[in-house]
This record gives structure tokens, C-alpha cells and sequence, in this order.
């Protein structure tokens, strides 16, 4: 353990650290207020008296049971989570083996491909969308939520390799090769040696791509159309913008439980990778 | 442990294990010959990746390139006419402005996230108490879908209801209210903003992840050599991070430049077009205006920058993996 | 690449080419996209109305809700892949814009225009296209200056002002009191443009000439018009309306920070709605105190209006089109889109002069009468030229709009007309 004195812990840890989360927080803080707040506040006046930006008074879940009552928003919350969930998969068995494969192996053409998988990054989605619905209506995969699990891995899939790729050249080759002289297969060798090592590579990539398959908008306003298959982010943004209103108590209350949930499910695949790593690169 | 043993010279008794290549148990041949071939198992591992990108990329990515050589617009199939797309837009001043728009948010979002990315992971790298809420919680910004948080933003910068002002205003440190999104370079500095904010825990996340995988005995060596925390980082983690930093940096950059949603509810480009970036400009001439044909070629205009920046970091990873 | 994956995208590759979908039944469903209706009522009674049409027609017919700025990212996906919704709203002069993907529904527009004294000429401009209608008129979201009777009686103006100078001068001194007027100029599809236009128009400036083809936009008229913005925005504007989008004014108007604003009835409406929410600064419901000015003040050159025409278009790709075309006159019959008519109160009116005649307008609240027959006022984009899809650029790349408020911001007036002037003519004469 480095040790250190401690007025320097709270100068260069617990302040900093208290910045941030005020920071990063705060958003969520004032939409949860919005969200608990009656109406009647969300009309008051900048300059009023008894504006009270930061707490109300009357607090009031009137918002979140409009949302369940008046939307289909559990639905979408299934159908994201459900999408999101598919394609992450897809994309990290993709991403995994192909990363392993621009990493380690030397083959012709590895520098083309490789250079070729990021390519795809170049033509961004919000013209993509309009070939990408051709082939969608030629497989018949339009207001099906297929039609996003197999469209997602073309955005997640270069970049789950390419973080991989990063993990794996930071491992050192020795490990293989003393894996191969003890016997073990090449194919052997990556699976059970290489691909544990990089669980937490794996991890980030897992939750970054979850994260950016529930993001995703432009595809799924395009490519699903029945109100019970929309993703949160479609549905959200329609029904609680109306022509020139925003209901912004429900608006804000979607925003919350679309994403706090997930956050609360990340917090247990964040301790995997937090605890056990050093000990096998030691090992 | 394959080994053989050898009798050392010179008649002491011992045995040296020595590695024999290729001093494996044989397995059914077919398979497992087949598998060692590095080609033949690089083809098997990539298949899949191959096969999906194939499909669902590369047809929209040539028909895109397509688009923009012809005049297609919606429900008007076009022509080939060659580079007149691109020479219409550059020459077209909001088209510029945009570019010039793109690389100034780029450049500066992308520092921020890095330099406050890196520093949360050093400090999320410790031991405390709540770290797991914290970690987690520290997601945040990144988990909200991008088009709510920009709505919730977009509210606390509202020239009417900014809650920002309010407090800015009651705490004294302004007079007049700041004009976050209607002036053209607070609006611009605003969207650096809450794409630093929303791509920060990325970062943090990424980097975090990979301070994991540094041996904690290379800090302590170093530190018991004497060395203060800001050497420790600069000679010890940075080099071990710089792939995974490097990965990182290359994805959020492409994000950036080829960001949409973003400013397409913050600003919609505005006002007077000076938040407009080459994605929110190439989809209102595509989509609103139904020019097809000029708006991919409006895209098409971050391939080469964004290939450039691809191919840098390719180049730098194989140096890194020949060292 | 490895050869058995080129295989597999050549494969594919033509299965691609063949580009087209295997044939499947679809007789007897009847997909409509709409935009989500500001009045959420009036949605809820299309819905009701729906299995109604379903019985008649013998078929199925579903409604589908999105955003208004997400109709055309689905307009385009659909009419390049070729399949999608039967029936799509329409907006502004999009028939002009997506001409060659619309059926020429001539036939059940003529018989409702003959039925019920014609439709407005706005329509005539955005949905007629070379003779043929490709698209069935439906309503016009029209505006009206809503503002607060009491605060501008305060400065001394008991009726709305007649003139844009006559405004500025009411403005300047309510802005002085801390109730500026209120005007979006940011990038927004409706608010902005339809001040910008009009206004443009009330000093005599234009885009093109009659025919289309010439811009002219560099004249006395249009700049005379950026130089009094310049001016009425420093006096009497709240500033912060160049980062504003439709919803904006609704927002400050019922919390009491703007006392005038160009809207829809939505202001009216929700005031009235949740009369127990929205109060004045004396604690009455601020319904009570709203007014509405037909029409913006009258410039130099004349008074003109800008709204918005909404239409039903049927899709080429679609398989239905008789289908969608009887549900189109199943929808005009005056008992099914009186009904529709009558929950709106105003903020959408009807497409023909007859439905000015509806009782409903002698029932509803006499500030929202004045919407009655706001939809004869209305111009359409590129006025004077026509309606044209060079128009439709013009109006999505906001360059008017763009125009005012970049000499707001701080560009002199003949440089913002220029540079508007500049853009105008990579449109019209490239």
C-alpha cells in the first residue's frame, strides 16, 4: 500500500472525488425533481418569489403513474433491455474473437481487414438508416426488434474489437507461448488462458455496448413502428412531446427509469472487474 | 509438462527440463492441425464479424458513397455526377461552418473527457467505502439514453428557466442572465459541455479498467524508489495505459466528430447555424431538405479525417505490439 | 478475405440485387402515420374513430403517433426501401418535395373540395402539383399573436396595435417593465419560420420572383424589414429567443415572462385546460386575461401570415391505395371529421370554407374565434414564387430565418441579406 498522509487524501482524493459526483450528478438530481414535482411548479416563474429550483414541497408521484397508465413505457423498457441485451452478445462474441485474431495472429491481409472493420464507422448512421432500411424490408425484419439486434452490431461490433484488441496487446505474449509449450492448442491457449485474463476488457466492452445499444435512436424511430415495440428513447420522445408541449414531468420520469435501473445492474458487473484481475496477471 | 530429461555433462546427477517444440500429446490430427495454422484460425475467428459487417455494412456503405456521386434525391432516382456534391458544399458557407464547427468541438471535448476521464480513474482506482455505488453511479451520464439527458440539459440552460441562472444569479456572481444557448459561442462551449459530461464516465470506466490490470507492486516499487505520485503516473501507468488510452480516444474522437443527436436537440444547429456539425448539417440536407445525394456527400466529407485517425492509431498499435 | 467469406458476400450481394421482397399478404391492414397532435384529445378521438373505419371499410386499420420532426426521417426510409406506412401526413409543401412517391388522389380531393366550397388556397399551393392533388387536405395549424390584455392596456394599448411601429413603441415600454414580447428565431420547424416569413413579406421583401427562378431577395423591402428587426428585437424582444424552438414561448408566456407571442391556440388552449395551474401574478387562472390578434401588425407593404397545411398523402409503394383512398373519404365524411374538428377548438381548423360555419365556432371562447377563418390569410413558402421543393430547401436550411437572426446577433443588416442573398441562389440558380 502506498501510504499517505492524511490532509493530502483529502486534498487530492475526497474533494476531487466530491466535484465529480456533484458534477455528474446534479442532472440527475434536478430531473428527479422535476419529476416528483407537481405541475403547477413547473409553470412558476424565474423570477417568482417562491421558485425553488432545488426541492418542492409537494412532491408527487403523479408522473411516474401517468407513465405507466397512459404509455406503454413498460413495454419499451422490456423491448430496449431485451435489444440491448441480444446484441451485446452478438457483438462481443464477434468482437472477442476478432480482436483476439487482429491481435495475435499474423495473417494476410490482417492489416486490410483490420483497417477495413473500422472503416464501417465512416458512413454515419444518420445516413446509413436510409440503404440500411432496404435491406431490412428485404428480410422482412421491419417492426420486428431483430431488425435492431442485427443492425446494432454494426456500430458495436468494430468497437468491442477494437477495445479488445487493446486489452489483449497489453497482455503479454509469454503467457501463450508458455501455455503452447505446455501442451496446450493454440485455439486452447486463447480460451482458457488469454480470455479469462481479459474479463475486465471484456466487461467495458459488455457495458459499452449495452450502453449504446439503449441509446440508440435513429434506427429504432426508423425501423420499428407499433407503439408496444418501441425503445425507450423512440417512445419517451413521442408521447410526451406534443406539437409545442413537453410534458416535462413525464418526460423527465422515462429519463429516470430508463436509466437508473440499468445503472444499479451495472453496479455488480462493475465490482467483477474491479476485484481478482491484479492476482491473475501476477499468477 | 512435456519435458525430457537430460543427463548434464560431466556425470553430476540431475535433469535439465528443456522445451521441445512441438512436444505435445497427439490429438485426433484433423482438427487441431488445422486450428494451430494461425490463417486458418484467424479466418475462423473473424467469420462471424466478417459475415455480419458484410451484410449490414457494406452494402448501405457503398450505396452511400453512390449518394453522394449522384443526385438522388427521395423518391427521385439520380445520377452519376460525380465530385458536384462535394464541390457544392464546399463551397457553401453554413457547409463550412460546420466543418470548422466539428473540429473545434471535437478537439476540446475530446481533451476534456481525457484529462478528467484519466484523473476519475485514478481516483476511482482506490479502496473506499461506497465504491461500487460510486463506480456505478459514475455511469450515469453514459447509461441515460443521449436524447433525454440533452432534453433535461437543454431545460437547464433554457434562456427563460435556466435553473443555472437562478443560481448563478442568487449566489451573485451575475447580473444578466448568461445567454447559455441562444449566443453562437456560449452555445457551442454549452454542447462541449454535456458531451463531456455524457462521455467523461467512458472514460473514466475504460481507463479504470485498464489501471486494473497494472500490477500494484510496479506503484509500490516505484514508490519506495522515491518517486511522487505525479513520476509514479507519468513513468508507471501511463505507459501501460497508452494502448488502452489510445483505443479510447480514437472511438470517443469518431463519436464526436460524427455526433448528431446531441446538438440535434440541444441547438438544432443554431442559432444562425453556428452549432451546426457535419452530421446535423449533412441529416437536414438529406432528410429535411430530401436531398440525399448532398447529404451523404456532406458526410462522406469526415471519412478522411476520420480514417486519417484510424489509420494513425492502427499504425501506433502494431509499433506498440512489434516493441 | 478469406474465401469462404467472399462467397458468402457474393451470395448475398445478389439476393441484394434481386431487391425484391418475397410477396405476402397484406389486403386487409391500412397503416396511417400521423404526427402526435398538440391537443391530445384529438389523437384519442382518431383512435375511436379508427375501428369505426375498420368495420366499414372491411379491413384493419392502425394508427400510428410519432413526433412531428420524426415524420421525415420515416417518410424517407419508407419511400427509398419501398415499403412502409399506406397513408403519411404531410406537412407544409412536401407533395412538392416527395412528388414522384405520391398517388395522384385527384379524385377524392375534387369530390370533397366540390362538397364543401373548395379548399383554401395555401393548398392549392403545397398540395397541388402540376394540376394533379397528391395529397388530401386535411387542416391548418394557424397562429395568432396571444398576448395579455391587461399588461398592454397597462402601457396604454387597449387594442392589439394595428402597425409594426405602433407595436414597437407598446413593446418598448412593456420590455421596459420586464414583459417583453417573445419570438423564437432558432431552428425550429414552425414558430420561426412563421414569423420570419411573413415578416419578411410585411416590408416588401421576397425570395424569388414570380416565376421561381430569379432570387430578389437583395432588395429595399428585405432590408428594410432586418434593420427594424435589429431594432424592435434590442427594444421590446426577449433576447434569449434565438435559442428558443416551439415550445419555448408556450413555456414563458404561461409563466408569465413574455407578454405577446406569435403561437398556435396551444397558449389559449392549455390556459384553459389547467386553469388551476397556470395563474396570473394576481392568482387568477390566466386564461381570463388572453387575447388573440388575428394577424401580426401590417408593414409597409401589407400584412401577411404564414400557417401551417397539414395533409394525408397515399405512398406509391403502398398495396393498398384504393384502400387508403376510401379511408381518406371515409375521414372527410362531415360526421367523422366533424367530430375531429370540433375536440381541436381552433388549434387545427378545417381545410374547406365550410368548416368556418361549424357551430362550434360560436360555442368555443371568443378569443379563439379569431382563428376562424385565419386559414384564408395563409401564403406558402416562396411566395411569391411557387411552392416548389427549391422552396422546401430554402425553408429547411432555415435560411430566412437564419437570415434575421443573424443580424440580430450583430451582422449588419445588408450583410445578413447578403449572405442569405448567396445561399438563396446556390438553391434557386445552381
Amino acid at each position: 500500500m502506498v501510504i499517505e498522509r492524511p490532509w493530502k487524501k483529502w486534498v487530492y482524493f475526497y474533494i476531487p472525488l466530491t466535484v465529480f459526483l456533484v458534477g455528474t450528478l446534479f442532472p440527475f438530481y434536478w430531473m428527479l425533481i422535476t419529476a416528483i414535482r407537481p405541475d403547477a411548479e413547473l409553470y412558476r416563474s424565474w423570477r417568482a418569489v417562491n421558485n425553488a429550483p432545488f426541492w418542492t414541497l409537494h412532491p408527487t408521484l403523479e408522473h411516474f403513474r401517468d407513465l405507466f397508465a397512459k404509455t406503454t413505457f413498460p413495454y419499451w423498457l422490456w423491448n430496449t433491455f431485451f435489444i440491448a441485451v441480444v446484441s451485446t452478445a452478438i457483438s462481443l462474441f464477434c468482437g472477442l474473437l476478432a480482436g483476439y485474431a487482429l491481435a495475435r495472429l499474423k495473417f494476410p491481409m490482417a492489416g486490410t481487414l483490420g483497417t477495413s472493420i473500422f472503416v464501417t464507422y465512416l458512413v454515419p448512421p444518420t445516413l446509413l438508416f436510409i440503404p440500411l432500411a432496404d435491406i431490412i424490408r428485404s428480410f422482412q425484419l421491419g417492426n420486428t426488434p431483430w431488425a435492431l439486434i442485427l443492425t446494432y452490431p454494426t456500430f458495436l461490433i468494430p468497437f468491442c474489437t477494437w477495445l479488445l484488441m487493446g486489452y489483449f496487446k497489453t497482455i503479454p505474449k509469454e503467457l501463450e507461448e508458455c501455455a503452447r509449450i505446455d501442451g496446450a492448442t493454440r485455439f486452447g491457449a486463447m480460451a482458457r488462458i488469454i480470455f479469462p485474463i481479459a474479463v475486465p476488457g471484456i466487461l467495458s466492452a459488455g457495458i459499452f455496448a449495452f450502453t449504446l445499444s439503449w441509446n440508440e435512436f435513429i434506427y429504432a424511430l426508423v425501423f420499428l413502428s407499433s407503439p408496444e415495440r418501441k425503445t425507450v428513447p423512440v417512445g419517451v420522445v413521442s408521447e410526451m412531446i406534443r406539437g409545442d408541449i413537453y410534458f416535462w414531468g413525464q418526460l423527465m420520469a422515462g429519463a429516470l427509469l430508463g436509466s437508473i435501473p440499468v445503472a444499479l445492474v451495472y453496479s455488480f458487473f462493475v465490482e467483477y472487474y474491479v476485484t481478482g484481475l491484479t492476482g491473475s496477471v501476477k499468477g | 509438462m512435456a519435458v525430457k530429461t537430460k543427463p548434464i555433462a560431466g556425470g553430476t546427477n540431475g535433469t535439465v527440463a528443456v522445451a521441445l517444440p512441438r512436444a505435445r500429446e497427439q490429438r485426433t490430427g484433423g482438427l487441431a492441425r488445422f486450428l494451430e495454422s494461425e490463417r486458418m484460425l484467424a479466418a475462423l475467428l473473424l467469420a462471424p464479424t466478417v459475415l455480419l459487417l458484410g451484410m449490414f455494412i457494406a452494402y448501405p456503405f457503398v450505396s452511400g458513397v453512390w449518394l453522394a456521386l449522384s443526385n438522388t434525391s427521395v423518391g427521385n432516382p439520380g445520377h452519376f455526377v460525380g465530385l458536384h456534391n462535394f464541390v457544392k458544399a464546399w463551397d457553401d458557407s453554413i457547409f463550412q461552418q460546420a466543418f470548422g464547427n466539428t473540429f473545434f468541438y471535437t478537439f476540446w471535448a475530446t481533451i476534456f473527457k481525457l484529462a478528467l476521464g484519466m484523473w476519475l480513474a485514478l481516483l476511482l482506482n482506490r479502496s473506499f467505502r461506497g465504491k461500487r455505488l460510486v463506480r456505478a453511479s459514475m455511469l450515469l451520464p453514459f447509461i441515460i439514453p443521449t436524447v433525454l439527458s440533452t432534453f433535461a440539459w437543454r431545460w437547464m440552460f433554457d434562456p427563460t428557466f435556466s435553473v443555472l441562472n437562478w443560481l448563478l444569479y442568487r449566489t451573485g456572481f451575475i447580473v444578466t442572465k448568461i445567454p447559455f444557448l441562444s449566443d453562437g459561442v456560449y452555445g457551442m462551449w454549452c454542447a462541449i459541455v454535456v458531451n463531456t459530461w455524457r462521455g467523461m464516465p467512458f472514460f473514466a470506466i475504460t481507463l479504470l479498467a485498464g489501471l486494473q490490470t497494472i500490477n500494484p507492486d510496479l506503484h509500490e516499487a516505484a514508490s519506495l524508489d522515491g518517486a511522487n505520485g505525479w513520476k509514479r503516473f507519468w513513468h508507471v501507468t501511463w505507459p501501460l495505459l497508452k494502448p488502452v488510452t489510445l483505443v479510447v480516444v480514437v472511438f470517443s474522437i469518431i463519436q464526436t466528430f460524427s455526433d448528431f443527436q446531441l446538438i440535434y436537440v440541444l441547438t438544432g444547429g443554431g442559432p444562425a447555424n453556428s452549432t451546426h456539425l457535419l452530421a446535423t448539417y449533412a441529416y437536414q440536407v438529406g432528410v429535411a431538405s430530401g436531398l440525399l445525394g448532398e447529404g451523404a456527400a456532406i458526410s462522406l466529407f469526415m471519412l478522411p479525417v476520420l480514417f486519417i485517425v484510424v489509420w494513425v492509431q492502427l499504425r501506433y498499435l502494431r509499433r506498440l505490439e512489434g516493441a | 478475405m478469406e474465401r469462404r467469406s467472399f462467397l458468402k458476400l457474393t451470395g448475398i450481394a445478389g439476393i441484394l440485387a434481386a431487391h425484391r421482397a418475397p410477396a405476402f399478404a397484406q389486403g386487409t391492414k391500412l397503416h396511417i402515420v400521423r404526427w402526435v397532435d398538440f391537443i391530445p384529445e384529438a389523437d384519442v378521438e382518431l383512435k375511436r374513430q379508427a375501428p369505426e373505419a375498420s368495420k366499414a371499410l372491411g379491413a384493419e386499420v392502425t394508427l400510428e403517433f410519432i413526433n412531428a420532426n420524426d415524420l421525415q426521417p420515416r417518410i424517407t426510409a419508407a419511400i427509398q426501401s419501398g415499403s412502409g406506412a399506406d397513408i403519411i401526413q404531410m406537412l407544409w409543401n412536401w407533395p412538392h418535395l416527395y412528388a414522384n412517391a405520391l398517388v395522384d388522389v385527384s379524385d377524392v380531393a375534387d369530390a370533397i373540395a366540390k362538397g364543401q366550397g373548395g379548399f383554401y388556397d395555401i393548398f392549392t399551393a403545397s398540395t397541388k402539383v402540376r394540376g394533379k392533388w397528391l395529397g388530401v387536405p386535411h387542416g391548418v395549424g394557424a397562429n395568432a399573436v396571444a398576448y395579455r390584455k391587461s399588461w398592454l392596456a397597462e402601457v396604454g394599448a387597449k387594442e392589439f396595435p394595428k402597425t409594426w411601429d405602433e407595436y414597437r413603441e407598446v413593446g418598448k415600454k412593456l420590455k421596459a417593465k420586464g414583459k417583453p414580447i417573445g419570438q423564437a428565431l432558432g431552428h425550429s420547424f414552425g414558430d420561426p419560420p412563421t414569423f420570419a416569413y411573413p415578416f419578411l413579406w410585411d416590408f416588401g421583401g421576397a425570395e424569388v420572383d414570380k416565376n421561381g427562378k430569379k432570387v430578389v431577395l437583395n432588395s429595399k423591402g428585405s432590408i428594410e424589414a432586418v434593420k427594424f428587426l435589429q431594432a424592435f428585437w434590442k427594444d421590446c424582444c426577449d433576447e434569449g429567443g434565438l435559442a428558443w424552438d416551439d415550445t419555448n414561448n408556450n413555456r414563458a408566456f404561461h409563466a408569465g415572462e413574455i407578454s405577446a407571442t406569435l403561437n398556435g391556440a396551444s397558449i389559449y388552449i392549455v390556459a384553459k385546460r389547467q386553469k388551476d395551474k397556470i395563474k396570473d401574478d394576481k392568482g387568477e387562472p390566466m386564461v381570463q386575461d388572453i387575447d388573440h390578434a388575428a394577424l401580426m401588425p401590417k408593414g409597409p407593404a401589407g400584412q401577411f401570415a404564414l400557417y401551417v397545411p397539414f395533409q394525408h398523402a397515399v405512398m406509391k409503394y403502398s398495396k393498398n391505395q384504393k384502400l387508403a383512398k376510401d379511408f381518406l373519404k371515409w375521414l372527410h365524411q362531415d360526421t367523422n371529421y366533424g367530430k375531429w374538428f370540433e375536440v381541436n377548438e381552433g388549434y387545427s381548423v378545417g381545410a374547406t370554407k365550410k368548416w368556418e360555419n361549424d357551430p362550434m365556432w360560436e360555442r368555443i371562447d371568443k378569443p379563439l374565434q379569431v382563428f376562424r377563418q385565419a386559414a384564408r390569410a395563409s401564403l406558402m413558402l416562396g411566395h411569391p414564387g411557387p411552392a416548389s421543393a427549391k422552396a422546401t430547401e430554402a425553408y429547411t436550411k432555415y435560411i430566412i430565418v437564419d437570415m434575421f437572426a443573424k443580424a440580430v446577433q450583430g451582422a449588419t443588416a445588408e450583410d445578413a441579406v447578403r449572405w442569405a442573398e448567396g445561399e438563396l441562389k446556390k438553391i434557386y440558380e445552381s
